[in-house]
């Protein structure tokens, strides 16, 4: 076995190459002092950027309390819970209603939900744009119908920003609980209709327990991207409503403080690996419920 | 038509009534009619076998009686309460599904136990019956295992208390068995019948296999697409057919067609070239009537002197009987089986020339004609 082991080498290389040293360099990044025109003072060695979180360093160099971009970090969690929430509740209805259907119905039902993937993520975006706008779709709609006599304040807002994340990520709360639905022996709902409970407790304790894998995995698969979303708050969001991917960005760009970029980059993995280990920690000690 | 067997000996309540129940799926011109006209009635306390092929509608009448079919007409009463038009939920009835349909992710104990924690019961109520449940079908050391956990013949019997639990007034079984091999099946089958004494509960039972409806039922209803062609006691089933289709469907027998030449108290009818029978009386018989008479191939007696003429085709040994392909003067066949008993094998062989005979109460008279 040990004289097969360079067989792993393609896979340690591109390891190495595309993570470790990637990652090290933004640790590395993190801790040196910004240089004003951006990158770094290589070798300058200050623990500023990782201050920033939580503090603004005054004119006269002292430290003060800053919640600005604490607010901006705790608005991404906000804001992907609630696309995660709400994708849910509009995702298992439309999984469940797919995974249902006679088996020719659900190739093509798979293939419609999939669709949107085949138009860029910036073009999907504008779209939202063009509904949500004081003179777009929906506000246009109301006006002539008489329902409001000025527009709704639809665009560049939280509202606009939850309402891209969900369209944007709705798919990859559908497809695995549709794929863990679609699995469960319908026999079982029979069964459990056979034993005294009405629908929505056969959909308690059958349904929702049988589809738990597919839920977490919908879950995970909605909430890390939303976490780290860029296009659809900096389009839809105006400038306004910023999280932790357009703080980062706005770092290594306008701002001109890598190190503090890096930092947040560095900030926003380790929350993802936490999250991450702690649900795989979890499922093992319950046994797995595959 | 007339209820068939219904002077078989049954409990004068019924806990199941049948009336007229129809069930088709589809509309129009391409309408499927799964049941056609289904009337029968269910004895509290009795062992009730719906049987036939594959496509004759048993499983349908099981699971409109369960509910999770509602019939396209007719009346199902369960003591005398119309039930046809309840959800499956609200009905005191409990299926064993042919699949077992175990939740996969509970215990053993929580599968049991579901039926009562759906009808709210108190928690130690529910422990205690689970217990009494799982030792009633011989399974209380595997009460905290996943029921992936554990093999076919133990998930038949959680499958088992799990619907016996919240003491239904009916319990439906789907083809219970068909998933287990042989020597377990043979087991599952003393043990069902244990069961249904022990609870005393009605027992609907759905199978396709003849010998396990003869064995374990008090009465057997044969079916065939979508009708209940004959019920009654496993005996009257296997000696008085009235139709060719049970006859056939239940064991070997042969199909003799005669002239009815004489009728009394018992009738005497000829087979051309073959010769004259005797057999009982059954409903309205004419002389000069052309009927198909059936007989099993053990009533057959055969002998060298007997009054029938045939001729061995061929002598297959069974072990604890062997069976005589014969061909009859009107070249006709016909399968006659005796029991092997020590020194007293025939030394009869292939192309001998022999008898046969029959005794009266041998030949059962089969009412409709040949399709």
């Amino acid at each position: 076995m040990l004289a097969n082991i360079w067989l792993i080498g393609p896979a340690v290389v591109a390891i190495v190459i595309l993570m470790v040293i990637p990652l090290s360099m933004m640790a590395w990044i993190s801790i040196q002092a910004r240089s004003y025109g951006g990158g770094v003072h290589w070798g300058e060695l200050t623990g500023d950027a990782w201050l920033r979180f939580v503090f603004e360093r005054n004119l006269d160099d002292s430290l003060s309390w800053s919640f600005n971009y604490l607010s901006i970090i705790l608005r991404s969690f906000w804001l992907s819970a609630l696309t995660t929430v709400i994708s849910l509740i509009v995702g298992f209805p439309t999984a469940f209603f797919m995974a249902t259907r006679p088996l020719r119905w659900r190739t093509l039902l798979v293939f419609m939900v999939t669709l949107p993937f085949w138009t860029n993520l910036l073009v999907r975006n504008y779209a939202w744009i063009l509904i949500l706008r004081d003179h777009g779709t929906i506000n246009g709609l109301l006006m002539s119908l008489g329902v409001i006599d000025r527009p709704l304040p639809l665009l560049h807002n939280e509202f606009a920003v939850a309402v891209g994340l969900v369209y944007s990520f709705l798919p990859f709360m559908v497809l695995p609980i549709y794929s863990s639905l679609e699995k469960i022996d319908l026999r079982l709902v029979e069964a459990a209709f056979d034993l005294y409970s009405g629908r929505w407790r056969a959909l308690r304790h059958v349904i929702l327990p049988l589809a738990k894998p597919g839920i977490i995995a919908g879950c995970i698969l909605v909430f890390i991207p939303a976490l780290g979303s860029y296009v659809t708050p900096e389009l839809l969001g105006g400038g306004k409503t910023l999280m932790i991917g357009n703080l980062i960005g706005h770092q290594f760009g306008a701002a001109r403080n890598w190190p503090f970029g890096a930092a947040l980059g560095l900030f926003l993995l380790a929350l993802v690996l936490i999250a991450m280990t702690a649900y795989a920690l979890r499922t093992r000690r319950s046994g797995g419920t595959q | 038509m007339p209820e068939p067997g219904a002077e078989a000996t049954r409990p004068s309540k019924n806990a199941i009534e049948l009336r007229n129940v129809g069930k088709s799926f589809g509309a129009g011109a391409n309408a499927f009619f799964a049941l056609k006209d289904v009337s029968a009635n269910i004895g509290e306390n009795e062992f009730f076998t719906l049987l036939g092929p594959s496509g004759c509608g048993k499983t349908t009448l099981l699971r409109c009686i369960a509910g999770f079919e509602e019939p396209t007409r007719g009346e199902i009463l369960l003591y005398d309460q119309d039930i046809a038009s309840l959800p499956p939920y609200r009905r005191p009835v409990n299926t064993v599904f042919q699949s077992y349909a175990l939740f996969p992710h509970m215990t053993v104990g929580e599968n049991v136990g579901f039926g009562l924690q759906m009808l709210n019961r108190p928690r130690d109520e529910i422990a205690s019956t689970v217990n009494e449940m799982l030792r009633l079908v011989q399974m209380e050391e595997l009460r905290d295992r996943r029921t992936s956990e554990i093999s076919g013949g133990q998930q038949q019997r959680v499958a088992l208390a799990r619907a016996l639990a919240p003491k239904p007034k009916v319990l439906l079984l789907d083809e219970p068995l068909s998933a287990l091999d042989l020597k377990l099946r043979k087991e599952m089958q003393v043990e069902l019948k244990r069961l249904q004494t022990e609870t005393g509960i009605t027992f609907i039972f759905v199978t396709h296999d003849q010998e396990e409806a003869l064995t374990m039922s008090d009465r057997v209803a044969v079916m065939n697409k979508g009708d209940i062609l004959q019920i009654g006691s496993p005996r009257e089933i296997y000696n008085q057919p009235k139709h060719r289709f049970v006859a056939d469907f239940i064991g070997d027998i042969n199909f003799l067609d005669a002239i009815v030449t004489e009728c009394g108290v018992t009738c005497q009818a000829e087979i051309v070239d073959v010769g004259m029978v005797e057999f009982l009386r059954e409903g309205e018989i004419a002389v000069g009537q052309h009927i198909t008479l059936a007989i099993r191939p053990e009533r057959i007696t055969l002998s060298a002197q007997a009054r029938h003429p045939c001729r061995i085709e061929n002598i297959v040994y069974h072990g604890t009987d062997t069976i005589y392909h014969l061909r009859l003067p009107n070249d006709d066949r016909m399968l006659a089986r005796s029991q092997n008993s020590e020194g007293h094998a025939p030394a009869w062989q292939t192309g001998d020339d022999i008898g046969w005979a029959a005794a009266p109460d041998a030949l059962a008279v089969i009412a409709d004609n040949p399709s």
